[in-house]
């Protein structure tokens, strides 16, 4: 099977006043439809500007990216946004999800700019909802669900979209250990079942034994690249 | 479509709460102050709206029907032949000064000399025929009720007007002067207040055997006349022209401008404020949908449907604060006049209003860029 992301020389710095920090150097990596991969490592080693950077969100100093065929930071701005749109799925460490809207629409609104038909994206979003556990919690607001709940509803947000990749920048880091353990669970079975290259990054020791593949970085280089033998089976495998 | 913006704004009222109030304050002062200019300067006009007849007869270019002078008497002849004109009257325009007790000092008056038949044309919207019939004594006058208390007297008193006693014969409704006192007379009447002075009409109002041909009638006359000796306005006309007169060159529009100027102004920075302030409250959930592919223009268009939404809420809001103010204000005497077009003008700024704070709001959505959520 291809890679459906492939990056290659990634360097990035940043100025803060007249210092030049260097973040990434000279970075390389791809990854694997269908596997879960953690990226591990301490705080400020450049973890979430490479995620930045392989999503389409920042572009880098030096190197590039290629996916769906596409080297991505060649594309115009509107073009990087409709790869973004069609191809990628986030989930971020705060949940982000609008005071207003229940799961349902949280889930449906980014299926509306995919220009599906209301009858399409409410049964995209009501399954996805479906997959990630929460069907019975489709009409309630934010204010009315956990921490954890709330992460699985971002979660079916960016599933919803079908997407080939999919980024999570700490999505554990605000949840207990439980509900820590749910949320990789449900990326584990989104790469699993659905062929979704995941990348992960995470400083939580907790989910090193749910990956397929842990990249361990520090400053701004890959230190080392494992394939666990065979991750701990999730509850959902377990069940299959 | 998932309603977010609507969504948005009723969970999360009490946020755009301030914005739906400044805008609907600031509809309900543009209005009530554009109804009351207008009513106002309505007065200016009295002359012309409390009368029948289709075209009015002064003066060449003649800016306000307060600034009348006397045109040749001939006049009458030249428009009774047109076939088109059926009866033309006479309305005779003198100043005066009235003497009220000596607390009240003496008061500047403005004398409107009509035709007191019963048929006549001049103020005939308030003044029915029985009263007027009263005209046809000597030295008979008819004035405002609001202006009783300025002039020191009641029904059936007598008083001093240009040195000349006069009896008060009736009182009436809705022709109060602006910067001034009107009192209606018969036409001999007032020829006779204005003793020395030019004896011959200010206006002649025309009455047309077909109303629906004011315009054409008004061209006829108008070219029929070489070298202008008067100029004709239809009544419609001339009212406007008035108005537009005390509000363009007396300064009163410079004021409303401002006045609107700063509505505007106040209006827009309470709405904009608060319309950043609830983008703000949201940059990471905007950031997600812009990181999920949503484009800026979309996002923009949440942020200008909640501005137009508020807007709504806001004018209807207002609109019913205006309403009530503008009934207290009617019933209170108050001079307050708006039609369809001034309702609309309010309606096209108070939205012009929000829509302007929205495209404000909608800079700060520059904040909303995903990759600040990924450090």
């Amino acid at each position: 099977m291809s890679s459906p992301l492939h990056a290659e020389g990634l360097s990035k710095a940043f100025l803060s006043g007249k210092v030049r920090t260097a973040v990434l150097e000279q970075l390389s990596l791809s990854l694997d439809p269908g596997e879960l991969t953690l990226l591990a490592g301490p705080s400020g080693c450049g973890k979430s500007t490479l995620l930045a950077i392989l999503s389409g969100l920042e572009r880098p100093d030096q190197g590039w990216v290629e996916a769906q065929g596409e080297r991505i930071w060649s594309l115009d701005h509107h073009a990087l946004r409709r790869f973004r749109l069609h191809h990628v799925g986030f989930v971020f460490q705060g949940f982000n999800l609008f005071a207003a809207l229940n799961a349902v629409e949280q889930v449906a609104l980014p299926l509306t700019y995919l220009g599906l038909k209301p009858a399409e994206y409410r049964r995209r979003a009501e399954a996805a909802l479906d997959e990630v556990g929460l069907a019975a919690c489709r009409h309630l607001r934010p204010a009315e669900m956990s921490g954890g709940e709330k992460q699985r509803v971002a979660i079916a947000r960016a599933m919803a979209k079908e997407p080939t990749l999919l980024f999570a920048d700490e999505p554990t880091s605000a949840l207990d250990s439980a509900n820590g353990r749910i949320v990789i669970d449900i990326l584990h079975r989104a790469a699993r079942q659905h062929g979704v290259a995941v990348l992960c990054a995470t400083h939580d020791p907790r989910l090193l034994s749910h990956a397929d593949r842990i990249l361990r970085m520090e400053d701004g280089r890959i230190l080392d690249d494992q394939h666990p033998a065979s991750p701990a089976p999730t509850a959902e495998d377990s069940a299959l | 479509m998932i309603a977010l913006a609507r969504k948005t704004l009723l969970y999360e009222w009490r946020r755009y709460l301030p914005a739906t109030l400044a805008v609907a304050l600031s509809g309900m002062l543009l209005l009530v102050q554009l109804a009351l200019v207008y009513g106002i300067f309505q007065g200016a006009a009295v002359y012309i709206n409390a009368s029948r007849g289709q075209l009015w007869v002064g003066y060449p270019g003649t800016r306000s029907v307060d600034l009348g002078r006397s045109i040749p008497l001939d006049t009458e002849i030249h428009l009774l032949m047109n076939p088109g004109v059926r009866r033309v009257e006479p309305f005779q325009w003198v100043n005066g000064d009235w003497r009220g007790t000596p607390a009240l000092g003496s008061v500047s008056v403005f004398i409107s000399g009509i035709d007191p038949t019963a048929n006549g044309l001049a103020f005939a919207r308030v003044i029915p025929p029985q009263l007027r019939h009263r005209l046809y004594q000597p030295n008979a006058i008819i004035v405002d009720a609001a202006d009783l208390p300025k002039l020191g007297i009641h029904l059936g008193q007598t008083g001093i007007l240009n040195c000349q006693r006069v009896h008060l014969v009736g009182v009436v409704h809705g022709i109060r002067a602006l910067g001034g006192v009107n009192i209606i007379s018969s036409l001999a009447t007032a020829r006779g207040l204005n003793a020395g002075g030019d004896l011959r009409p200010a206006y002649y109002i025309v009455q047309l055997t077909q109303s629906g041909r004011a315009k054409a009638l008004r061209n006829q006359l108008r070219s029929s006349s070489h070298p202008p000796r008067y100029s004709v306005w239809t009544s419609s006309q001339f009212a406007a022209r008035t108005i537009r007169y005390w509000l363009f060159q007396t300064g009163a529009g410079l004021g409303v401008v401002f006045m609107s100027l700063v509505v505007f102004l106040v209006g827009t920075v309470i709405t904009s404020q608060t319309l950043m302030g609830a983008v703000a409250g949201s940059i990471a959930e905007y950031a997600t949908l812009n990181a999920l592919g949503a484009s800026h223009a979309a996002l923009a268009r949440v942020v200008l449907e909640q501005a137009a939404w508020v807007g709504t809420a806001g004018l209807a809001i207002g609109g019913v604060l205006s309403t009530i103010l503008l009934f207290l204000a009617r019933n209170q005497n108050v001079p307050v006049s708006i039609g369809p077009l001034g309702v609309l003008v309010c309606l096209g700024l108070v939205m012009g209003i929000t829509l302007f704070s929205g495209l404000l709001a909608v800079r700060s959505l520059r904040n909303a860029d995903p990759a600040y959520l990924l450090r």
